[in-house]
């Protein structure tokens, strides 16, 4: 089943396009890597998706309904969660609070949020912090807590946007495999990220975009080969021929 | 909790004087009224500063039907409180749009106006409002149907009643579903609506709650001084003293507003007493010394380092375990 179909999306601000006729979809269950450098419009095409901005032309369907500039919190109750590049916590509260403003989604009563976001803390092995306040949080946890929130909205489709950015190796690891551990219960993930090891390891496909366009797509080993990527990355001198 | 209550049902055995009890129902008034606007101002972590608009409200409806139309001030006190409702969730509706000064510049100017309003309307309909010359109500037919009564122990004990109801809906609203969206679109908007909160739905329903409530605290004001005017019940001067309670004691938090009005109503009132005549308004020049002090010092309130010392005591003497998630 497709869960998310993009076609023809478009994002102009004034004279700048900053995502060209983009096509995008995805199959239940599948990792979806979205990469491109730096102002290629991943973010853009990402808070499209995400309800924060209106796409100028184009057209998203969220398991088989458009979507086109929903609101964040009406696309949340379909079963879209996202995550932050810069992560915004609620800092002042607890990370059990943070949790359960997400839990809040699906659950009305206090105690059931608090019982749902009690599962989400402990399956991503954040339990024992769950009375720290979350601006006093490591950058690690803090993108860990970015990810619990999102679970317990119980979403269909997870967006990622740089949950590693800013990690350390050893952290990375920690985020793939916790990344491949929700694969494995069946979650559609959407990752935008920077850091290709992790990347080609989680992928089932990768989309790469530039200026707005997309330019390659397929499996990561393709990706990695094909000519127009390496020219995006590393410039027209470095083609391949 | 329940100590300090039964010490606030037994006060008005120990305390004769009226001028003390007095000080006390309008300690307990303002503490109510912060406690309402704390709703707005604390938890959706906006800064309302027109909220003496809705005791207005709430002044003037209950009063001009009571003179007119002989209705009893208690019915009038909830028609006073729906219509302060619909003219809460009318200024929000445009202003929560709005962030920061704006917000609360915008919610100064729909009081502002209101006062300016009612200053200059004589007669708006059927309905007498005296301009600037306020309304006076006749202590004829004192009782409780009449909400009138010649001493101030009934008063004291219908302001009480009022404070501790208005207490526990705002400790039952904190922890629920609603509280915890308010606290979260004050906090992050952004993040809070990718996780289902409708952050501007969430301020409308609390701004409806405040306003509806702070209209039940202008009848109160009305029945329990027996003279309104535009001054008296609209004026910024109010709204302002509510802020200052809330930012001094700590907007957000349940316990902030009682600090803050314990600590600032006897500051109010003896300023009131022995410099009235000679330096009046002295009490909003120390309050504004006071903010900036806290400001520094403590920006989250007083209530902060006093629920730190609290909770240690508790854990010294291994009672029971305090609420840690209200703050």
């Amino acid at each position: 089943m497709k869960i998310l179909e993009v076609t023809n999306l478009t994002m102009r601000f004034g004279g700048l396009i900053a995502v060209n006729s983009l096509d995008l979809e995805m199959e239940a269950g599948q990792i979806l890597g979205l990469i491109g450098p730096n102002g290629a419009g991943k973010s853009t095409a990402f808070n499209c998706l995400a309800g924060v901005y209106r796409p100028t032309e184009g057209e998203i369907n969220f398991r088989g309904q458009k979507v086109n500039g929903q609101k964040p919190w009406n696309l949340s109750k379909q079963g879209l969660a996202r995550t932050f590049q810069i992560v915004k916590p609620f800092a002042s509260k607890t990370v059990l609070y943070n949790v359960m403003v997400g839990a809040f989604a699906r659950h009305g009563r206090t105690a059931q949020a608090r019982a749902k976001a009690m599962e989400v803390l402990k399956h991503l092995k954040l339990d024992d912090k769950k009375d720290q306040r979350a601006g006093s949080l490591t950058i690690a946890d803090r993108k860990r807590l970015e990810i619990a929130r999102a679970l317990a909205t119980e979403p269909k489709l997870l967006l990622l946007d740089e949950v590693m950015a800013g990690l350390r190796p050893t952290e990375v690891d920690d985020m793939v495999a916790l990344i491949n551990g929700l694969r494995e219960k069946g979650m559609t993930i959407l990752v935008i990220e920077h850091i290709m090891r992790a990347i080609m390891a989680l992928s089932d496909r990768i989309i790469v975009i530039h200026f707005g366009r997309k330019i390659a797509e397929g499996l990561p080993a393709e990706v990695a080969a094909d000519e127009n990527v390496i020219k995006a990355y590393l410039g027209e001198e470095y083609g391949l021929s | 909790m329940a100590g300090v209550g039964a010490i606030a049902f037994g006060l008005p055995l120990v305390v004769q004087s009226p001028t003390y009890l007095h000080i006390l129902v309008l300690l307990f008034f303002y503490t109510y009224l912060t406690t309402s606007w704390n709703l707005v101002g604390g938890f959706a972590g906006v800064l309302p500063l027109g909220h003496s608009m809705f005791v207005g409200i709430g002044a003037y409806t209950s009063t001009v039907l009571s003179l007119q139309y002989g209705i009893s001030p208690w019915f009038g006190m909830l028609i006073g409180g729906v219509l302060a409702t619909v003219a809460g969730v009318l200024i929000g509706l445009p202003t929560f749009k709005m962030r920061g000064a704006y917000f609360a510049l915008a919610t100064i100017a729909f009081a502002e106006g209101f006062r300016v309003m009612i200053e200059n309307i004589d007669h708006l309909g059927p309905f007498n409002l005296n301009g600037p010359r306020g309304l006076q109500i006749p202590p004829l037919n004192t009782g409780f149907a009449n909400y009138m009564f010649a001493a101030k122990e009934p008063y004291y004990y219908i302001i009480l009643v009022m404070l501790i109801g208005v207490l526990i809906l705002t400790y039952l609203i904190n922890r629920s579903k609603l509280g915890y969206f308010l606290n979260a679109g004050g906090e992050e908007p952004e993040a809070a609506m990718s996780l289902g909160v409708n952050v501007a739905r969430c301020k409308l329903i609390a701004m409806a709650i405040s306003s509806f409530l702070t209209a039940l605290a202008g009848t109160f004001y009305a029945q329990f001084s027996l003279f309104i005017h535009p001054k008296s019940v609209v004026s910024l001067d109010l709204s302002f003293e509510i802020a200052f309670i809330a930012l001094i004691g700590g907007r957000g938090s349940i316990a902030g507003p009682v600090l803050g009005a314990l600590l600032l109503r006897p500051v109010s009132d003896f300023s009131r007493i022995y410099f009235g005549d000679t330096l009046p308004g002295l009490h909003l020049i120390i309050f504004g010394l006071v903010l900036v002090l806290v400001m520094i010092f403590q920006p989250r309130g007083l209530q902060e380092p006093l629920t730190r010392v609290f909770n240690r005591l508790l854990d010294r003497f291994g009672q029971v375990e305090p609420e840690r998630s209200r703050s």
